[in-house]
């Protein structure tokens, strides 16, 4: 993975004294609120309804052991214990005091770690497929991408102040496990027609209040342009995007309003009048950045491990594990183990430090120290020999880390919701978990298949429930919570908005409106149908049938 | 009747504004306040930025928080319903 150079140790130092001074000043009164808010949002810290969050990025989403232990230590020192993986695949503190946080940021510091643009209107942290490296249908590891994107976003003089936030995701697969389409640009490896990397662009999604699947403005934009072609599209953002309302602000609203065509003719007129020499990705940079990205030592494996399809065959919970949270590794004899941050009944996304420290573990000995975190709230640990899966999944067992519901109905994502937000209008997880409980049989969980829920607690989002394929979006009624339930959304390269099915429902109405839909699913299926394939050959209108049923008989 | 709360600058806790203007974490030592009351409390703590952050009042009966955002200051005056800093709380009370 890579390693910071003397600059971005440099910055991240200079930042932590910059910030530790602010923080002093805040202290002892000489900044109020007003004026120190927009210092620590910098800083990626949030005063929410209990206490002071941090947010630190992980850079799309790798971890280093050392980097997973260090977590571990500042939720133990300076938190209660424990700490959130976000949907930006970002680990969020929820009780850190205000003092304690340049002590924080410099233990994080010490291994490569920070919170410089976790939040702002500036380039959030940019994501990507948690499978990088590891999955066969890669065209292109996006990790050095990524990297390159971080490193030009950094404090990005023009860029950091922009109209609103800016997010940034890459595939390097046809296969869409970044959600890409929702970002405010999403890139894909493609191969050029010269066979080089070059990247399809996607600009203008999001969720949020004003939800929009991202459109393509650009089918190939080649490697060594993309910081040249990123610079024009959010140069021609921060001139044109809407600064007089916080609602339409975002880059989707600009591209919706004047469509992709004009944005694009804007797009290409600034990018023909920037100094592309000085963007220019030069042969050796791109060289250096990937070889920090050189596939780890792998042994020369047989595909398959007598010790592990015995385990399989003697263990059927082992078996149930590996059916749905090992994934294929390119590399012969290894796989990719999802970490469950979803136990049934728990919260969605949070690990203990303890659990911290056991993933650190296990990504040291049988991982070659890395470990990444997924947009759906979970781990990796991506590259497992298959002989140590039995080990590995035992050891996950005892630590509560095991659950076998990778991508099946109980891997929810949630936001925090009501329970830490401010912004929220309902509470998130305590549905999250009525769902998981009503939905925990592993059998059932299996026969159902992959079915992504999303719950939020407002409509900024945080959960994606616009694309879940059953979405759950908390409301206000009156000072009660109330829930929207969406069907049909999808994430992936089919994105898709989920359509609202009716009337808002009481909480405790949700978990069994939405056993229902999934049990019409079951009962309506073609063989071998996944739920959102059946959703798609049939509308909502079965599932919205079954989401009424009691409560319409009842009215 | 209302009371007045706002986080603490140090930690960012939930405070409230209790007897003789100290600030007070728990809502029922909160100092129930009438109209009049209210609005000089809230000068008082806005007055005061190196303890009461961002200040506000809320409605309350019987220093249970009423009116629309009666949920949101439920949850604030609790801390979360559900979760790990629940079995944080456990592991450090005092017995």
């Amino acid at each position: 993975m890579y390693r910071y150079d003397e600059f971005d140790a440099a910055l991240v130092r200079e930042r932590i004294a910059e910030f530790s001074d602010q923080v002093d000043r805040r202290s002892s009164g000489a900044l109020t609120e007003d004026e120190f808010k927009p210092l620590r949002l910098m800083n990626g810290v949030y005063l929410q309804l209990h206490a002071y969050m941090l947010r630190v990025a992980v850079p799309y989403g790798v971890i280093s052991s050392r980097q997973m232990r260090r977590l571990a230590h500042v939720a133990r020192t300076y938190d209660k214990g424990y700490g959130h993986f976000t949907t930006r695949t970002n680990i969020q503190f929820n009780w850190p005091a205000l003092q304690d946080l340049p002590a924080i940021l410099s233990d994080l510091a010490e291994v490569e770690m920070h919170a410089i643009q976790t939040s702002g209107n500036c380039i959030r942290n940019v994501t990507t497929d948690v499978f990088a490296g590891v999955a066969a249908d890669e065209i292109e590891d996006p990790r050095p991408w990524c990297e390159i994107v971080r490193q030009w976003s950094t404090i990005h003089p023009e860029f950091s102040f922009l109209p609103r936030k800016f997010k940034i995701a890459i595939v390097g697969a046809p296969k869409d496990r970044a959600a890409v389409r929702t970002h405010d640009v999403g890139l894909q490896i493609v191969r050029g027609e010269d066979g080089q990397t070059a990247f399809r662009v996607f600009v203008g999604g999001g969720q949020g209040r004003l939800p929009h699947i991202a459109q393509e403005i650009a089918p190939a934009v080649p490697g060594q342009s993309l910081l040249a072609y990123l610079t024009a599209i959010l140069r021609a953002y921060n001139l044109l995007g809407r600064r007089d309302n916080i609602h339409k602000a975002r880059i989707k609203i600009l591209v919706a309003a004047i469509g992709i065509d004009a944005f694009r003719d804007e797009v290409e007129r600034q990018f023909a009048i920037l100094r592309q020499e000085d963007l220019r990705i030069p042969d050796e940079e791109l060289a250096r950045i990937q070889a920090y990205f050189t596939p780890p030592p792998f042994a020369d494996l047989p595909a398959t491990s007598p010790a592990y399809d015995a385990a399989r065959r003697l263990n059927p919970e082992f078996a149930r594990f590996t059916r749905s949270n090992l994934r294929e590794h390119k590399q012969a004899g290894y796989g990719a183990v999802i970490v469950s941050l979803k136990p049934i009944g728990g919260v969605p996304g949070d690990i203990t430090a303890a659990q911290m420290d056991v993933v650190a573990d296990l990504a040291a000995r049988f991982s070659f120290h890395e470990v990444r975190a997924s947009y759906e709230q979970n781990l990796v640990l991506p590259h497992v020999r298959l002989e140590d899966v039995h080990a590995v999944w035992s050891r996950l067992r005892e630590a509560g880390l095991a659950t076998a519901n990778a991508d099946l109905a109980t891997d929810i994502i949630a936001c925090p919701g009501l329970d830490y937000c401010s912004l929220a209008n309902a509470r998130s997880i305590p549905v999250a978990q009525a769902l998981s409980h009503q939905l925990a049989d592993a059998a059932l969980l299996e026969k159902l298949g992959p079915v992504r829920i999303n719950i939020s607690g407002c409509i900024n989002a945080c959960g994606h429930h616009h694309v879940g394929h059953i979405g759950v979006l908390g409301v206000d009624r009156k000072g009660e919570e109330y829930y929207q339930i969406t069907v049909g959304g999808s994430p992936d390269e089919q994105a898709a908005l989920g359509e609202i099915v009716g009337r808002s429902l009481p909480a405790e109405e949700v978990a069994p409106a939405i056993a229902r839909a999934l049990d019409r699913y079951l009962e309506i299926r073609n063989d071998g149908e996944l739920f959102i394939d059946t959703v798609r050959r049939l509308g909502a209108d079965p599932f919205r049938t079954a989401i009424y049923e009691l409560t319409d008989a009842a009215a | 009747m209302k009371l007045l709360t706002a986080n603490r600058l140090n930690d960012g806790r939930v405070i409230y504004l209790g007897e003789a203007d100290a600030a007070v974490e728990a809502i029922d030592a909160a100092r129930i306040l009438d109209a009049d009351a209210a609005e000089a409390a809230l000068t008082l703590a806005q007055s005061r930025p190196a303890v009461f952050v961002n200040p506000y009042l809320i409605e309350v009966e019987d220093r249970a928080p009423s009116g629309r955002d009666r949920l949101k200051e439920r949850i604030r005056s609790v801390g979360p319903t559900v979760g790990h800093s629940l079995d944080f709380a456990a592991r450090n009370e005092t017995p």
